[in-house]
């Protein structure tokens, strides 16, 4: 399975990561991280500049060789004024990496791809044959980690003190988190190593503060990020990297109310329970009656609401058109259909008759071009039709569905409201006017910006193709003669 | 007459390489012909800089690609504000006029991949056939602006289509044993080369420009590749390659490394020579496939 390998790879950075993840914490320097990656695929960045491959020797030691340097940079930040702060200072510095990875791929044929892949990873690309590789790397600094564990965690939380700090330790902490830091931004790429860096070791430190604990909870919650970011890039076609990361936060949203619920008080749980799920249904509520809001002022813009509704309920724009409306939007959707279709037939054909039979002519590609362009533009025009109506068919639908859903989630959040607010009720009900004042300002507003009583274009159009052609006497529409076509007028 | 004319240069500016080996192909010494697109880099992704400016105030004609593979140009032409350089002007060439373009898509350049393919696929010069076309418009171009070079002009370009000719056949015997073999390719620049060459491309390892492919798309493609026997894997020489050598690894078939582009790989140094290399490393791979 093309996932296998990439799960395996991913469980084990995060096992080291989320070990560095803890000393970073505890050290306040959440940022070093990303400046360190960034310093790693600079060192990359060189590297393949200079034609080496990113696997080979000289690849490896050019990216080690970047990476100490901005792990010796960072171990020199004690020695920084105190005026400048210790987070403007990583700051610098993850920039001026970026930056200068940026000036130094630009002289390379691969140039922005590089960097697209350096931030997002290719943890896809991963083989079975490089998992063993990492394995003894990490287990070899995990047996270091571990023997000199006292120390180290001492001097990461001795660095807010006074006293306690250590050069050594902190030169031997940061030494080790560029190694694995070298190691794993090649291949998962600067976004998801600060995810594994981090969160595992925040959703370990929710629960528990004792280190074995808040290692192994957080290597569990990051392998079941992992395998949810995987299948999520699987099943919905993301981009795995990316999907990744956005798992990792997910998961740590879950850890926070997971830890809401384990650790409230005696008793105080049902409460916990009840102000979460109230708190939820209040969002709910607010995004219902936002989404409605939107709705009736700008019935004709992307409703996201309404597409939800219609996937799940098959209750779209065919239902609030009239009859003959209803005919044409079918028609076109269905003709749209047809054309693609059309226009791929004769791809596919002119694809297998360069090695099947005798090839085509040079004129017979021509022609097949032609009709190729005229069926995209015919399905274009079908596309036309079909947002014009639907934008009609909204224009309604906002009365009927978006009136009594507005109703509803205003009603139900004022029953959610809390009760001291209940317990005024004038103060409730100025709210409630003023915000309703508001909203006729703004509905008033927008419907002038957009001159709603003029008739959209598009409509007039499809009304002439429907009348057959003839210019009815519409308000300030389209004048002038044109040649009735199966479409309607061209645009103005 | 020719003397006095051969220290009578123009310049002309090309946006590709490609262009510009054909260009001078047909010009010789009476053109000069500068390119814009630096050779090993992807030209759809290429941005210009403050320095082609001045290197297209001093073109006497410019080419282009057309096909929105370098609507860039346009923003070099508008900044100039030269009417005559841009697109339908009297200095500008357009080198797609008269080629038969496949996968024509419609009338806007760029699609919802965010790809310049809206129109059709620009890859066309890979199509040795169609240098025929491109030089023709370009020798219409330059004789515009040189009337009475044209009988050298001629020449040049018939000569280099007896050459180009001869080597076509050649080209075409070496290919001929894997007519019909699937392939698969990084990205969608082989279709006219793929026409000229009877081969089948069935899949594409990038289906949106710079996004990486989702791993749905990958194991579909895996298991298409099995199906369908694929023997080889097109990779273009300025593109990433892990995922291409991840798929090699997964099904066994062979990565191939071939230049979309004149400069892209050392050994494509013109026009001829980058057919050369394309047609020859593909046939080596396809060679040791079969065994």
């Amino acid at each position: 399975m093309l996932l296998a390998a990439p799960f395996a790879a991913s469980a084990l950075f995060v096992a080291i990561h989320a070990n560095f993840g803890l000393h970073v914490l505890r050290r306040g320097i959440v940022f070093a991280d990303l400046a360190l990656a960034q310093m790693s695929a600079l060192g990359a960045t060189v590297a393949f500049a200079a034609g080496h491959a990113p696997t080979s020797a000289a690849g490896i030691a050019y990216t080690f060789l970047f990476a100490a340097i901005g792990a010796a940079l960072l171990t020199a930040s004690r020695v920084i004024p105190k005026e400048v702060q210790p987070e403007a200072y990583i700051g610098i510095i993850y920039v001026v990496a970026t930056a200068t990875t940026i000036v130094v791929v630009d002289r390379s044929p691969q140039g922005a791809e590089h960097v697209k892949q350096i931030l997002v990873g290719s943890i896809l690309a991963v083989s079975a044959s490089d998992l063993p590789k990492f394995a003894v790397l990490y287990a070899f600094i995990g047996a270091i980690h571990w023997l000199v564990r006292r120390p180290l965690l001492a001097a990461s939380e001795a660095v807010h003190s006074k006293t306690g700090r250590s050069l050594l330790w902190d030169f031997v902490f940061y030494s080790s988190f560029s190694v694995v830091v070298t190691s794993s931004v090649a291949t998962a790429g600067v976004l998801l190593v600060f995810c594994f860096l981090i969160i595992p070791a925040i959703i370990g430190s929710l629960f528990t503060r004792r280190i074995t604990y808040v290692l192994g909870i957080g290597w569990l919650g990051g392998v079941a990020a992992s395998a949810v970011g995987l299948a999520a890039s699987f099943e919905f076609e993301l981009p795995t990297g990316a999907a990744m990361a956005l798992a990792f936060t997910l998961m740590l949203v879950i850890g926070a109310v997971l830890r809401g619920l384990i650790f409230a008080p005696a008793g105080g749980r049902r409460i916990c329970i009840r102000i979460f799920l109230r708190a939820a249904s209040a969002m709910t509520l607010m995004t219902v009656l936002l989404s409605a809001i939107w709705l009736m002022i700008m019935p004709r813009a992307d409703q996201p609401m309404l597409d939800l509704l219609q996937s799940a309920t098959g209750i779209g724009p065919a239902t609030f058109l009239a009859v003959q409306e209803r005919a044409v939007y079918v028609e076109a959707l269905k003709d749209a259909g047809y054309r693609r279709s059309q226009e791929s037939q004769l791809t596919t054909l002119e694809r297998q008759s360069r090695w099947r039979g005798d090839g085509l002519s040079e004129t017979e590609v021509r022609r097949i071009g032609s009709f190729q362009q005229t069926f995209n533009e015919m399905a274009r025009g079908d596309d036309f039709v079909v947002k014009s109506l639907s934008g009609r068919a909204r224009e309604r639908e906002r009365w009927y569905v978006g009136l009594p859903l507005l109703i509803t989630s205003l009603l139900g959040l004022l029953i959610l409201l809390p009760s001291k607010w209940r317990a005024d009720p004038a103060r409730s009900r100025t709210v409630c006017l003023r915000f309703l004042r508001a909203f006729l300002h703004v509905a008033d507003f927008v419907r002038r910006l957009r001159g709603e009583k003029t008739e959209p274009a598009g409509d007039a159009m499809i009304r002439r193709s429907i009348n057959g052609g003839t210019v009815s006497a519409g308000p300030e529409a389209l004048t002038g003669g044109c040649q009735k076509t199966t479409y309607g007028c061209p645009d103005p | 007459m020719h003397a006095a004319f051969a220290s009578a240069r123009i310049v002309v500016v090309a946006t590709t390489s490609d262009i510009a080996s054909l260009v001078s192909a047909v010009g010789g010494d009476l053109v000069q012909v500068k390119t814009i697109a630096p050779p090993a880099t992807d030209p759809e992704e290429f941005e210009p800089r403050a320095s082609d400016l001045s290197t297209l105030s001093d073109a006497d004609l410019i080419v282009r690609v057309g096909l929105g593979y370098d609507l860039w140009i346009d923003k070099l032409t508008i900044q100039l504000h030269r009417p005559e350089f841009q697109a339908g002007g009297r200095r500008s060439v357009d080198a797609s006029t008269g080629v038969p373009v496949l996968e024509v898509r419609g009338r806007n350049p760029v699609t919802e991949d965010g790809h310049a393919h809206g129109l059709g696929n620009p890859h066309y010069w890979l199509d040795p056939a169609n240098a025929d076309a491109v030089t023709a418009i370009i020798a219409e171009g330059i004789i515009g602006l040189m009337p009475a070079a044209r009988d050298t002009i001629v020449a040049n370009r018939n000569r280099f289509l007896a050459t180009l000719h001869e080597r076509i056949v050649a080209w075409m015997q070496q290919l001929a044993p894997y007519r019909g073999t699937a392939l698969v390719a990084y990205h969608n620049s082989w279709p006219y080369f793929a026409r000229r060459f009877h081969l089948n491309l069935i899949g594409f390892i990038e289906t949106k420009e710079g996004v990486a492919p989702s791993v749905a798309h990958l194991s579909s493609l895996i298991a298409v590749m099995r199906q369908s026997g694929a023997r080889a894997i097109l990779q273009e020489a300025y593109e990433p390659k892990n995922l291409s050598e991840m798929l090699s690894a997964r099904t066994g078939v062979p990565l191939v490394v071939l230049a979309p582009t004149v400069g892209s790989v050392p050994e494509a140094r013109d026009y001829l020579s980058l057919m050369d290399f394309n047609v020859g490393a593909l046939a080596r791979t396809l060679a040791t496939a079969s065994q």
